[in-house]
């Protein structure tokens, strides 16, 4: 779509069109409401032909998908990855973080796993459970009747479980385990660890007429063509723009929050890629939902003489309580499950079991807990690498020779496709004042604009948690009659533990909470400084325990959506 | 990719100096018209671009392909599902020789690929005093049989055994991610299906079952196309 200087006032400008900015769109658009959504990257469908990944085979590239210039592959859906062209950030001495960005419409939803789960009643009350600082300003009964409709709208399948922190919904049925789920389920009922049908949003059955059923092609991390599985895109943004009520401005990288006199805000300034130039439009109500760490410096660089430390920054927390997933893994190899009979087991695209926290009562030297995710594409389409550097490594647990080539190897490489699982922890990670982004002073990105400065350490008690996983998969693997694959990581590798930010699950910038003195916005998700401005991504969450964030940014922004709506009809804004 | 990086590791630590990009890439005859982009599937401009310049250019030069070629088809030999041409082992490695000629992959290129072959030659000339295209396969397999296994490999022979397990690296990854290799391999997949479970002679060969109470709340995959519908506590109608 082309870029237009817009002389007229929008009733809501809406910064971001992933998760957040997609379902604000929807339910703001749905009510009548003039909207304006600016999205960094370019305009995609998945369904458009010339974009399509989806069944494409893996000798359709010239590289075989191998990862050059997406960091998951030719094939994967994302256009960005931890690194963007032109766009650098960078981390304080000793700390590393790694900061994804999906430039393109529909944002990181395109290419996410599609775990939907709900944050459990102690999630939200994590002070009083788990003896952190603060609690969520709102519980678990505030936000169930949105997590419901999200259910109902945009479907997830899943069961009933009836799980004390893993609260259930409306779910569609899930598909049956592959073979190796089969053996994941059989060890963990071995240890007394539950195991229940993942909870993901992909449609194993018709929801409406505007979207079709799982093709069980194994690939919703490539954007599904025919909208089974939820991408803001596809499910949201694209059926909004046929209302008339919405403008969509794609390329346009946002620059700032615009503000008059009083310090209200009055609108955007965005730089259209296209031409370089800078563009402001105006409106009523700004909402942001450009991801945690890129609304937060967005409010961090709309510096005015009303908000001298940045829009909404009184308290000086922008940036502060920034979280991701604690992450370990390990790949396990199950000789039972050599020389495989093949068969087409693609399924949808994540796995169709896991393990949620399952020691709630136990005493441990680590407050929250984390769920355990499993390998999905074991039997899916070879892609690089196929085999291992040396394909027939695994020989060495039997005594035999490693290596060699010819019939050998084709036969080697036959015997050990799909005789491995990997296993992968999704933990709670402690909000932490000292854990943040904040703006680098001396560097801008190429549109102009000062970027991002991370400092993120793994608290101690975050470490305890991965060494806890890495036992527990030590444990499975002989429950499965399996061989970890190489050395379990101890104490000196840190027990395996994910780098920040490469769970790609940043929550907590702009943090939710009553006191304008130690938190960013209200429990609707507005800025206490300002009336008229929102953060709808996850950079308001106080806390996410081990749950997968999109599902609650969405919910909220839902919340927030009634809100906004509510505001404008009493005309409070 | 964590394993491609280690991979990197341990193949570049012990190699030095590199040449540039464009020093080693010469574009194809200026009367061949421009390469047809035969690879479909979505690309943004620029990766577009990228690949298209890749395309249209060469990195090695007949000899050197004729070698990989012949390396190719000893550690995967032809069968009844096709050979290395038929799965287009080779034009993934001259791809790759200018797909990973960046800083950032230390010009895997030129110092990893044409170096390998460089060491493979040798190995023969030394030996056989020929090239190694031009010895016999049995030539060929009598000195595979010292670089090809892990164990045991003499400190002359180390060189030559790292780019060798490169080599067989490109080529079993280029064998079973073609059309031909993924039949023999008996992949299955990558079509719209309707997925309803391991097939039972599996499961029974694996000594698996599904749990029955599980299973009644999978999908009844003969009701998929009926519209959900929930009662208010969330239990599926339909």
């Amino acid at each position: 779509m082309e870029i237009k200087e817009s002389k007229e006032k929008y009733d809501v400008i809406i910064v971001g069109s992933g998760a957040a900015g997609g379902i604000t769109t929807k339910i703001l658009t749905d009510a009548g409401l003039k909207v304006a959504l600016i999205e960094a990257g370019p305009y995609f469908d998945p369904a458009d032909p010339e974009q399509q990944t989806q069944f494409k085979p893996t000798w359709a590239s010239p590289r075989r998908g191998s990862s050059v210039t997406r960091r998951f592959g030719d094939f994967h859906m994302s256009y960005g990855d931890w690194k963007v062209d032109g766009e650098p950030y960078s981390s304080k001495e000793d700390t590393d973080f790694m900061w994804w960005r999906s430039r393109m419409l529909g944002g990181r939803t395109n290419h996410w796993g599609r775990i939907a789960s709900r944050l459990g009643p102690k999630d939200f009350k994590c002070k009083d459970f788990y003896d952190l600082d603060e609690n969520w300003p709102i519980t678990y009964e505030d936000i169930k009747p949105y997590y419901d409709k999200l259910d109902k709208l945009i479907g997830v399948f899943g069961t009933k479980e009836n799980l004390p922190n893993d609260p259930d919904g409306f779910f569609l049925p899930p598909p049956k385990p592959r073979l190796h789920e089969l053996y994941y389920i059989k060890g963990a009922k071995k240890s007394g660890i539950n195991v229940i049908p993942s909870r993901l949003s992909v449609l194993t059955k018709r929801i409406n007429n505007q979207r079709g059923i799982c093709m069980f092609c194994g690939q919703c991390e490539r954007s599904c063509s025919v909208y089974a599985c939820f991408s803001s895109s596809s499910s949201l943004v694209i059926p909004s723009l046929k209302g008339g009520l919405l403008d969509l401005y794609t390329d346009s990288m946002v620059r700032k929050v615009n503000t008059d006199n009083n310090g209200i805000a009055t609108g955007v300034s965005f730089i259209n890629k296209k031409n370089g130039k800078e563009y402001s439009i105006k409106s009523k109500v700004v909402v942001l939902g450009a991801s945690s760490c890129s609304s937060a410096r967005i409010l961090l660089n709309s510096k005015s003489n009303e908000h001298p430390n940045g829009l909404g920054n009184s308290s000086g927390l922008i940036g502060k309580y920034l979280q991701d997933t604690v992450g370990t893994s390990k790949q396990i190899f199950v000789p039972e499950l050599m020389n495989r009979k093949t068969y087409n087991e693609d399924g949808v695209g994540g796995a169709h079991v896991y393990t949620p926290w399952w020691l709630h009562d136990k005493k441990l030297d680590f407050p929250i807990g984390y769920h355990i995710e499993t390998s999905y594409r074991n039997l899916g389409m070879p892609q690089f690498g196929i085999g291992g550097y040396i394909p027939n490594d695994f020989n060495k647990f039997f005594g035999l020779r490693v290596g060699g080539y010819g019939e050998q190897i084709r036969k080697d490489v036959k015997k050990y496709w799909g005789s491995t699982i990997a296993l992968e922890s999704r933990g709670g990670a402690i909000p932490d004042i000292n854990n943040y982004c904040e703006i680098d002073e001396n560097k801008k990105d190429k549109y102009g604009i000062p970027v991002l400065k991370f400092n993120y350490k793994w608290a101690d008690t975050e470490y305890n948690q991965a060494k806890h996983a890495q036992d527990i998969y030590e444990e499975l693997a002989y429950n499965m009659n399996g061989i970890m694959i190489g050395d379990k990581p101890g104490k000196d590798q840190n027990y395996g533990i994910s780098t920040p930010g490469s769970i790609i699950h940043e929550v907590g910038t702009t943090r939710m909470g009553n006191n304008p003195n130690t938190s960013v916005v209200n429990k609707y998700e507005r800025l206490h400084d300002v009336d008229n401005v929102y953060v709808v991504d996850a950079g308001p969450f106080v806390f996410k325990g081990d749950k997968n964030p999109t599902w609650t940014i969405m919910a909220l922004a839902w919340r927030t959506s009634d809100h906004i709506i509510s505001e404008l009809k009493k005309q409070n804004l | 990719m964590k394993r491609r990086d280690s991979i990197k590791t341990i193949i570049l630590s012990s190699i030095g100096a590199s040449l540039t990009l464009e020093g080693c890439i010469s574009p194809l005859n200026e009367n061949v018209s421009e390469k047809i982009w035969e690879y479909r599937y979505g690309r943004t401009p620029y990766e577009k671009e990228r690949d298209k310049k890749f395309l249209n250019a060469q990195f090695f030069n007949k000899s050197e392909l004729r070698t990989i070629e012949r390396i190719a088809n000893i550690i995967i030999p032809p069968n009844e599902f096709g050979n290395i041409n038929d799965a287009g082992v080779v034009e993934m490695i001259e791809f790759i020789a200018k797909d990973w000629s960046t800083p950032a992959h230390n010009n895997y290129g030129e110092n990893v690929l044409r170096k390998g072959l460089i060491v493979l030659d040798n190995l023969f000339e030394n030996k056989f005093n020929n090239k190694l295209t031009d010895c016999s396969d049995d030539q060929i397999k009598s000195m595979f049989d010292i670089i090809s296994y892990n164990d045991g490999i003499e400190e002359d022979f180390k060189e030559a055994a790292s780019f060798f397990a490169t080599y067989r690296y490109m080529v079993v990854t280029g064998w079973f991610t073609s059309e031909v290799g993924m039949r023999d391999l008996g992949y299955k997949g990558n079509i719209p299906n309707v997925w309803d479970g391991v097939p039972e002679d599996v499961l029974k060969d694996h000594d698996v079952s599904y749990d029955l109470e599980w299973i009644a709340k999978c999908v009844d995959q003969s009701k998929r196309n009926e519209t959900a519908v929930w009662d208010e506590d969330g239990n599926l109608l339909t």
